[in-house]
């Protein structure tokens, strides 16, 4: 039903709030990485603010970027097929084909896509999991390969999911009991644990079944209606046709010439509905 | 001596036309500029609001603009020939319509230089591919439906023969068509649900879009009737106009059945009085384009009355306009406190658009046979007439 | 803003400029990629790594460049390098910036208008040195060597720097220390004779940070450390008046008022001492002075320290008993900013005698290896001797100060008073003393009294702006810096790419300066890369292996740690002679700090993970959203004073007075306001930075530590109105 392509070499993050000190240096990482000002990166920080009452206080912060979505909705909404989910479950992104309609954007219910606005001709910008890099043989993106205190590290997907649950059960207390990204718009590649709830971080919360879905749904019945209109159309057409030529021969006690033309229009119409 | 006429020609045009063509080319110079520019210089638009009025102006004139599908339905495949006349005009103001939209979406492409590129990189599930191609192949049906009127006074007048000896398969391909991008504008919102609020969020709104599209279709012809009839002085036998305003309050019935229906199965109803601004909007939305013309049209005296139709026609266009706007716009879920407002480019460009719009259609009206009655009037039979009348 | 902010193609375009250098002197320049290819660090194409390390600031992380097409498009962190980790924080990965901003002098310039005005004009390096050498010279000549100051942050070239002024002459030389831990240094010295241990967080289970924010002032291998230990278990008590970043991953955050960390260590002291929760063993062999440290903090009790300190007296006793039971797994971080106030030294000896008493030398504390150990040096003739009394006070004023560290505020304070001589030029490298000095209209005044200010940088910071002569230096990734030791490896910096422009080596520009004042015997090395052959030939490697490993491995050093310290004792001294023959106490001793009187708030400074001090905040990768610096006041008080979130105030203390944004937030006590360093610059020069923010230099008012020299930046007391 879902076209969900999870496999055993998908790649993944694991991302502990408890663990991020919003330093940014994924930020900066990612954007001298992928050659993307500050101003639209790929990479953003999400935090609960300074949050409490004098002196008892807490703070968390979180990167995020793409989720890397077993069945993305980006995917699904974008008109040229730019966004493709590639080996090792990336949702990558071809620059080249993309016009710019921005209906990815809202189709990501994380709001990942970022857009260059300042630019004459903008293109989108989106996490790839830094697929390139990965491609020169190195072994982690950037963004995990620097943070200094490993609050985002990098793996096969399933081992990250296995880590995450690990922390949450081997810590009692510590984090909140959901590892956001595993059922999160149908599952993703991307996990994150955090000792406070993920809407005080910001993090939108999105239901277990990928929009992808219901959208395939209905963009798969297309044809099936179109072929159904066209035929329903050409019937009435006809139906009401034949039935006026009969009148009018009725009227005129003449059939035959009102017979050949509706034979020549039926032929025209079911062509057309085919 | 050729430009000496068309000089006179266009002296002899009245002030309005002028005054169309500054604002047009007023509006045009700001779109040449926000094509140059880039999006981020031009609009407000955010990563909160990737879309603005644009896509809402979009959604909104495409609805107005199944006034020509339905028309062509009508007269055709239903054989209502009576409602001929109003084929023309209707078909120009769709195929206007529908030059506008693409005109802005144009407007909205980041990548206008590569508008082209979903001809050749195809993303089946995309509504909005399929809406690009829907559009793209319906304009052409309406430039064929439209060319009789355009070839009739000239020397390839030949031609319209060989046109009108397809017009019938090339109406259904066109109904088909219309059918199909009317509610995969709605299908575009169906994979934005994080984003949409749950009253508007369906997924049915592939068909309230067409099912709201028909009602616009509708008003559009009833409305333009009425209005052809003021300013043209032509019109449409009246009792054709209330015979089509019969379907409306069915029409509009079978819709909000379906949306109030669709709010109590998904367990949402209690929205409908629980989410302040939005709920407003939702009720205002629901009295203006469904309820007040159910009751406008259902009262025959009214359906007979050029200022009621006109004035129930007009609800239902700004129903539809605010439930277009709702969608795509005012009940998008705000980010992290973001808002969205046009910025004065947005809305120059789109009254520039608007007055090149009716510009081309006056030029056009001026010039072209848009409302002699050229076409035979082919069979007119009792049976089509009883057919006709079975409603009232 | 937008304007000056590069787009992704302009990214490339920079990214991609390399501009040829011209040859000046002897020295020619490197052909970084035809030599690093010839190394195999580089393939045929120019593509690859080459190692080598950050100076986003002074920890110096070891880096993997990845060069490109002769550019270079990445920093790693050298996963070889104990100071990077494979990791390197924002500031490291910017460092292309630095190298690629557009605000680069590329030239040496010359100034043409007023000083202060920013009026330059480009002139070739001959012009430059020679327009330097004649003025530096002049002033030799007419008013004796000491006329002319000196001053540089610490970095790699420094050898050389003070190779120059040394052999120039002058006594007056200015760094950072005095401005940063001059109180730290100085403590450890008098208990354990030494100025910085290493410390080693393996097996640390509690971790007492007075002040030392390592979240945010970042040394990546210690907060990459930190943060992995506190994910075992390691209990961190945090000691700042502002909830901090590091305040958010401690166990317990203390909100003390500022300048009562003595107060709250010495309680500390008392609890392990009268609770008899000490290290005997540990006291008794190896320590100095225990029974006079006993008495003295006999009344030093939790619930004295509670109302001065404002940390509730069973919390004290907590974590004192927490510290002492986990010991000797236990370890008070001696910081090294932790020198807000005049007591700061006191501060820092409690912090020295409390690691004493839990015993963790050796376990968490150890010897730190010697700088340059090993490693050979070019051989230069002895300096001449500098007869003159040093500006800054030491040791005439300062008796306890080492030479080494000085009193640059003094310094620039005796430049105002042309007391108790006039100086008349200054020398500047790699520093930028108008905004890291408090109370920046001083600074500015000194620089007034100059004839002749030549400033070595990259930029045009605040400085530069009101030099005479501007040389640029070529920046870390396109020079050879003196090798680097860290423990038993020295690791090298190398050019990753050509210099743009004209930018040369600080080895190369004090070089020629040298020349020119007549002062080649010190400078025997024919260049750069002559230098670290020299430097590496005890250890018999050649620097093209180096230079393809990144670092060489010194010789010697055991594994055993000494129990003996360079003390006048050879123990660690808790109470400390040398301190009570200078007339001071010679035990950590209860000293109260000022308040500010009422409706007067202490001024906070502190470092921001994202910049490093003054020298960043044009970086355009470090500068993103919500980035302009704002007030940090407590609701309390800014309801008191009817203010609110984002208001305009103004902010007036004894010298200065700045306009700057509210921020109000619960992360701070109600009696401080804290603004983050690095802003309000003044040279137009830095178009990314310059506009931004407001400088906090402008308002702290100069005090000094009489012991250590430590200047006191949170004695500063403002009050707040609206603007
Ligand atoms: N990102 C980044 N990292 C850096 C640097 C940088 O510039 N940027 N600089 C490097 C350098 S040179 C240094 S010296 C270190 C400095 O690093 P740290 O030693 O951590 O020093 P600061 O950040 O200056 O100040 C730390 C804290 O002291 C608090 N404070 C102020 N007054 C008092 C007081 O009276 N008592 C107590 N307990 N706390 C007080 C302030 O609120 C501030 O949070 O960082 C190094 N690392
Ligand atoms: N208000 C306030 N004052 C403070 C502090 C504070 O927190 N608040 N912190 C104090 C501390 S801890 C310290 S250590 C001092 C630091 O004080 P400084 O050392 O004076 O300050 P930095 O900003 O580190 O200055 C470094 C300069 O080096 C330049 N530079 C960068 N790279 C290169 C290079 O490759 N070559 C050359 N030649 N120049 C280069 C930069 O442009 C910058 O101008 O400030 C102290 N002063
Ligand atoms: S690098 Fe790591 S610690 Fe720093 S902001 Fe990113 S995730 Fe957080
Ligand atoms: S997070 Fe958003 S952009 Fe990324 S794959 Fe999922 S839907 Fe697409
Ligand atoms: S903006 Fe580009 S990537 Fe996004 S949906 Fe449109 S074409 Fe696809
Ligand atoms: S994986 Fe790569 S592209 Fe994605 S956020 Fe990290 S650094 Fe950026
Ligand atoms: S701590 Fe950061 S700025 Fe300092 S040397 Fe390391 S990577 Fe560079
Ligand atoms: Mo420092």
């Amino acid at each position: 039903m879902s076209e969900t392509t999870s496999n055993e070499n998908d790649y993944g993050f694991l991302i502990d709030a408890s663990r991020c000190i919003d330093c940014r240096a994924c930020l900066v990482a990612c954007s001298v990485q992928n050659e993307t000002p500050m101003e639209t990166t790929r990479i953003w920080i999400k935090e609960t603010g300074v949050t409490g009452q004098f002196p008892d206080l807490e703070r968390y912060s979180a990167p995020y970027h793409c989720m890397h979505c077993e069945d993305p909705s980006c995917l699904s909404a974008c008109t040229v097929g730019a966004l493709q989910k590639g080996e090792n479950g990336i949702v990558t992104y071809d620059q080249d084909r993309c016009i710019g309609c921005r209906y990815c954007m809202y189709a990501c219910p994380f709001q990942v896509p970022n857009y260059e606005w300042k630019q004459q001709l903008p293109l989108i910008v989106k996490c790839d999991m830094c697929i390139s890099r990965l491609g020169e043989g190195e072994s982690e993106p950037a963004c995990a390969a620097t943070c200094p205190t490993d609050a985002i590290i990098f793996g096969r997907k399933s081992e990250m999911l296995a880590e995450a649950h690990r922390r949450i059960e081997e810590n009692p207390g510590k984090y909140i009991d959901h590892v956001y990204g595993e059922h999160e718009n149908g599952g993703t590649a991307t996990f994150y644990v955090s000792p406070a709830p993920f809407e005080d971080l910001g993090f939108p919360s999105a239901g277990e079944m990928s929009p992808a879905y219901s959208n395939r749904l209905v963009t798969h019945g297309t044809p099936t209606v179109a072929g159904a209109v066209a035929v329903g159309l050409s019937s009435i057409y006809l139906t009401i046709k034949h039935h006026e030529e009969a009148m009018e021969a009725l009227k005129n006690g003449s059939t035959h010439e009102a017979d050949n033309a509706a034979d020549e229009e039926t032929q025209v119409a079911a062509q057309e509905a085919a | 001596m050729m430009i000496k006429k068309i000089i006179d020609e266009i002296k002899s045009l009245s002030v309005g036309y002028y005054i169309l063509a500054v604002i047009a080319a007023a509006g045009m110079s700001v779109a040449a500029y926000r094509l140059y520019a880039g999006l981020g210089a031009t609009t407000n638009l955010s990563k909160a609001f990737p879309w603005g009025i644009w896509i809402s102006f979009d959604l909104s004139t495409v609805a107005f603009s199944g006034g020509a599908f339905t028309l062509a339905a009508l007269v055709y495949v239903f054989h209502l020939h009576d409602l001929h006349p109003a084929v023309r005009p209707t078909v120009l103001a769709g195929l206007i319509g529908y030059s506008s939209v693409l005109l802005i979406l144009f407007m909205d492409l980041g990548r206008w230089d590569r508008f082209y590129h979903f001809l050749i990189y195809p993303n089946l599930n995309s509504a909005l591919f399929e809406v690009s191609w829907c559009i793209m192949l319906y304009s052409t049906i309406l430039v064929y439906e439209l060319s009789p009127a355009l070839l009739e006074n000239s020397r390839w007048s030949g031609l319209i023969k060989v046109v009108e000896k397809w017009t019938i398969p090339m109406v259904i391909a066109g109904v088909t068509l219309s059918t199909l991008h009317q509610s995969s504008l709605g299908t575009l919102f169906v994979v934005m649900s994080p984003r949409v609020h749950p009253l508007w969020y369906s997924m049915l709104l592939p068909v309230f879009f067409l099912i709201s599209s028909l009602a616009a279709g509708l008003a559009m012809v009833v409305g333009g009737a009425t209005l052809s009839y003021w300013i043209f002085k032509r019109t449409l036998p009246e009792n054709i106009v209330a015979e089509l305003g019969w379907f409306i309050p069915w029409i509009l019935g079978v819709y909000l059945v379906l949306k109030l229906g669709e709010l109590e199965i998904t367990d949402e109803l209690h929205l409908l009085f629980t989410s302040g601004v939005y709920s407003a909007l939702f009720i205002t939305e629901l009295i203006i384009g469904v309820v007040i013309p159910i009751v406008l049209f259902s009262i025959k005296r009214l359906r007979h009355s050029r200022v009621a139709s006109l004035v129930g026609a007009l609800f239902v266009l700004g129903g539809v306009v605010l439930n277009r706007f709702n969608t795509s716009w005012f009940t998008i879920k705000p980010v992290a406190g973001q808002t969205y407002a046009p910025s004065w480019m947005e809305v120059a460009i789109l009254i520039g658009v608007a007055a090149t719009a009716v510009l081309a259609y006056s030029l056009i009206a001026h010039y072209f046979p848009l409302f002699e009655e050229t076409v035979r009037v082919k069979r007119q039979s009792k049976v089509r007439r009883e057919l006709a009348h079975t409603g009232d | 803003m937008s304007s000056t902010t590069i787009t992704r193609r302009e990214f490339l375009k920079i990214a991609g400029a390399s501009l040829g250098a011209l040859a000046v002197g002897q020295m020619l320049p490197i052909k970084v990629a035809e030599a690093a290819r010839r190394a195999g660090m580089l393939d045929i194409n120019g593509n690859g790594y080459i190692p080598t390390m950050c100076e986003m600031c002074v920890w110096r992380c070891g880096v993997r460049a990845k060069v490109k097409d002769g550019r270079v498009v990445k920093l790693e962190g050298n996963p070889e390098h104990p100071h990077s980790l494979g990791h390197l924080c924002a500031r490291g990965q910017s460092g292309l910036m630095n190298t690629y901003d557009p605000d680069r002098v590329l030239t040496p310039l010359i100034r043409v208008g007023q000083r202060g005005e920013g009026k330059f004009r480009e002139a070739s390096w001959e012009e430059a040195l020679d327009l330097a050498a004649s003025k530096m010279q002049e002033i030799k000549d007419k008013y004796g060597p000491e006329a002319m100051v000196f001053s540089s942050t610490h970095n790699l070239s420094q050898v050389q720097f003070e190779n120059l002024l040394n052999a120039y002459g002058s006594p007056n030389y200015g760094t950072q220390r005095s401005l940063c831990f001059n109180a730290m240094i100085v403590a450890n010295q008098m208990t354990y004779g030494l100025e910085e241990p290493f410390r080693n967080y393996d097996g640390l289970k509690y971790l007492i940070l007075t002040g030392r924010n390592l979240m945010e002032a970042i040394s990546t291998s210690e907060t990459s450390i930190l943060s992995h230990a506190i994910d075992k278990g390691l209990k961190v008590v945090y000691i700042d008046p502002r909830f901090t970043k590091t305040a958010a991953k401690a166990t317990d955050w203390c909100a003390i008022r500022p300048g009562t960390d003595l107060a709250f260590h010495l309680a500390l002291l008392n609890v392990i001492i009268s609770e008899d929760r000490y290290n005997h063993d540990f006291v008794e062999k190896y320590t100095v002075g225990f029974d006079q440290l006993a008495a003295e903090v006999e009344n030093y009790t939790p619930e004295w320290a509670a109302p001065i300190t404002d940390i509730k007296a069973d919390v004290i006793r907590r974590i004192a008993r927490e510290f002492s039971d986990a010991a000797p797994y236990a370890m008070a971080h001696n910081g090294w900013r932790t020198s807000n106030f005049e007591n700061s030294f006191q501060t820092q000896r409690a912090i020295a005698c409390l690691n004493a008493l839990v015993g963790n030398w050796g376990i968490h504390l150890l010897p730190a290896a010697a700088e340059g150990a090993g490693l050979g040096a070019p051989p230069q003739p002895p300096y001449p001797r500098a007869s003159a009394m040093r500006l800054d006070g030491v040791p005439w004023k300062y008796p306890l100060v080492p030479f080494k560290l000085g009193v640059f505020q003094e310094l620039r304070d005796a430049i105002i008073a042309e007391q108790p001589y006039k100086a008349h030029g200054w020398f500047i490298a790699r520093q930028n003393p108008v905004q890291s000095l408090p109370d920046r209209n001083k600074t500015l005044a000194a620089m007034s009294k100059m004839d002749f200010i030549a400033v070595v940088d990259i930029f045009l910071n605040d400085t530069a702006w009101f030099a005479d002569v501007v040389l640029p230096e070529a920046s870390y990734l396109e020079r050879y810096d003196p090798l680097n030791v860290v423990g038993d490896l020295a690791f090298i910096r190398q050019p990753v790419i050509q210099p743009q422009g004209e930018a040369k080596s600080a080895l190369w520009i004090y070089k020629e300066l040298g020349k020119r004042l007549g002062l080649e015997d010190y400078f025997q090395y024919i260049d750069e890369e002559d230098y670290l052959r020299q430097q590496l030939a005890p250890l018999g490697m050649t620097l093209e292996e180096v230079r393809q490993k990144g670092y060489a491995r010194l010789s010697g050093g055991s594994d055993e740690v000494e129990f003996t310290w360079n003390t006048p004792s050879g123990k660690v001294e808790l109470f400390s002679g040398t301190l009570d023959n200078a007339g001071f106490n010679a035990l950590p001793t209860w000293e109260e700090p000022p308040r500010p009187s009422a409706g007067k708030f202490y001024l906070l400074t502190g470092k921001v993970g994202r910049h490093t001090q003054f020298g960043t905040q044009n970086n355009q990768l470090l500068r993103k959203y919500q980035d302009e610096p704002r007030l940090w006041m407590n609701p309390v008080s800014a309801k008191a004073l009817g203010l609110q979130d984002n208001d305009l105030v103004k902010v007036t203390s004894a010298v200065g007075e700045v306009n700057i944004q509210l921020w109000v937030t619960q992360a701070i006590r109600s009696d401080c306001v804290y603004l983050t360093p690095g802003y309000g610059h003044l040279s137009k020069g830095l178009t990314t930075g310059y506009g931004v923010g407001a400088s906090d230099s402008v308002l702290h008012v100069t005090f000094t530590d009489p012991i250590s020299g430590s200047q006191a930046l949170t004695q500063t007391f403002v009050s707040v109105t609206a603007a």
